[in-house]
């Protein structure tokens, strides 16, 4: 009597741990490939370049005569590379510039784009549109519309630019 | 079963609130487990001592198997094995005809036939409808190892989605190669078309507008080159334009934004060309398999 209302229950149990444990299986299955996934990471990747070489290029455009030490810093701190040894080589001849132009000078980025990425590498290429505002003394500010071009370098304490330059206009031609 | 199916069916709901729940869940039978253990190891050792009173008075849980004990001198043994096979409920279940087929002969004596015959009448209900203390610790037990299961693995798959419907994963950009290299090359196409005119003859640029642009592109242009078309005409005015670089900030399955550097180049009547920089941010919406423009803004 017992057997025979205890065999289909069993049944029934067994079934509901066996799918219980197939589904808890086919999750662990799904969340190992999410966390293995190539382009989640490689879109992480390009998103923190972007925002790396956005913040570079601008503070490469921004310096302040007042605050030249600072300002000076940042540009160094944003680069590597070549780049870097330019501006640590260049420093204190155009120290001597920017004090005597007395210039403030601010950017604002407009919009850019990552063009290229080896994440394995740690290489990228951006492209930023910034306005950059010149405030000499006793002048009207004067705006200009920029667009640079960047290389950026994966380093230990994140993307850095290893080269800037404007975009060449003229010879488009010939890219 | 219509517990056990209401159990499972509403577990996987607050789990996906808060994927903490798998772990918390997988708590009360992992203490149920050991509490399990000790109790059968209890009740043999007690029970010597005074059988009829000691056990049921203390724990109302373990009191058939404290009693089952007395019956046969290889059900301790059974028992002992018992703990570890409440952890999987189809064994335990499993286990259980074993303990019946040994009952017949407890009836045979009778002073233990009375203290057996109440759990025997109370054992056999429980396996249809209302619980015994021991086969409900059985079926919360393996009750609770489907529940804990079903909340691992939603919590397993609010995970994944978490990991993959990040905003930089919904951002198809670069890690969607072909389809950066086409949405580029689509738009770079059309900006060529329809920023180039020669002073002659603008209705070719017009008539590319007319295919490739489409939403606010498409009103923002007509309005544009309406005063163009004559400017050309009368001045002898020609210009063109294409792309030095372009890339793209966002894209999805059907909407690209990109950033676009172009050239442009003109020329008035027969004095030298002179070239212009120019940035436009572009928003294009994918048509019929062709990235078509729907806005655009000079940067």
């Amino acid at each position: 009597m017992a057997r025979m209302t205890t065999q289909p229950l069993l049944i029934a149990a067994m079934a509901l741990t066996l799918l219980a444990g197939g589904f808890a299986v086919w999750a662990g299955w799904s969340w190992y490939g999410a966390a293995h996934d190539d382009s989640a990471a490689y879109a992480a990747s390009r998103d923190k370049a972007l925002a790396a070489g956005e913040q570079a290029v601008q503070n490469l455009s921004t310096l302040d005569h007042n605050d030249l030490a600072h300002g000076l810093d940042m540009w160094q701190d944003s680069t590597t590379g070549d780049l870097h040894q330019q501006l640590a080589d260049g420093r204190s001849e155009f120290e001597k510039q920017v004090q005597q132009a007395q210039t403030v000078t601010t950017a604002k980025v407009l919009d850019g784009a990552v063009t290229e990425l080896d994440d394995r590498a740690g290489k990228a290429r951006v492209m930023v549109a910034l306005r950059i505002t010149v405030q000499a003394p006793k002048e009207k500010p004067a705006a200009k519309d920029s667009r640079m071009l960047g290389e950026l370098t994966r380093t230990a304490s994140g993307w850095k630019l290893s080269a800037l330059g404007q975009a060449p206009v003229g010879n488009s031609a010939a890219n | 079963m219509s517990t056990a199916e209401l159990k499972s069916a509403t577990g996987p709901d607050p789990d996906g609130a808060s994927p903490d729940a798998g772990p918390a869940g997988g708590a009360p039978p992992d203490e149920a487990g050991p509490e399990a253990g000790r109790a059968p190891e209890g009740a043999p050792r007690g029970e010597p001592a005074a059988p009829p009173a000691g056990p049921p008075v203390e724990i109302p849980a373990p009191l058939d198997e404290a009693a089952e004990p007395a019956d046969e001198a290889t059900a301790p043994r059974d028992e002992g094995a018992e703990p570890a096979d409440e952890a999987t409920a189809p064994r335990g279940e499993g286990a259980e005809p074993a303990d019946e087929a040994t009952e017949p002969a407890d009836e045979a004596t009778v002073p233990r036939d009375e203290a057996t015959a109440p759990r025997d009448e109370s054992a056999e209900p429980a396996d249809g409808a209302t619980a015994a203390p021991a086969p409900r610790l059985r079926r919360v037990l393996s009750l609770g190892c489907v529940v804990v299961l079903l909340l691992a693995g939603a919590g397993l798959l609010f995970q994944a989605r978490q990991l993959t419907t990040t905003p930089a994963t919904a951002n198809r950009a670069l890690t969607d190669a072909s389809e950066t290299t086409q949405v580029i090359g689509d738009v770079s196409n059309t900006l060529g078309k329809v920023f180039s005119y020669a002073a002659q003859d603008t209705s070719a640029t017009e008539q590319a507008s007319k295919e490739l642009l489409s939403g606010r592109a498409a009103s923002q242009y007509a309005a544009l080159f309406g005063q163009l078309r004559q400017r050309a005409a009368e001045q002898k005015l020609s210009l063109t334009t294409h792309v030095v670089r372009a890339g793209v900030t966002r894209l999805t399955r059907d909407r690209a934004e990109l950033l676009v550097f172009l050239d442009q180049r003109a020329q008035r009547d027969s004095s030298a060309p002179t070239t212009a920089a120019a940035q436009l941010s572009v928003t294009a919406q994918l048509d019929a398999g062709h990235w078509q423009i729907t806005d655009i803004r000079a940067r």
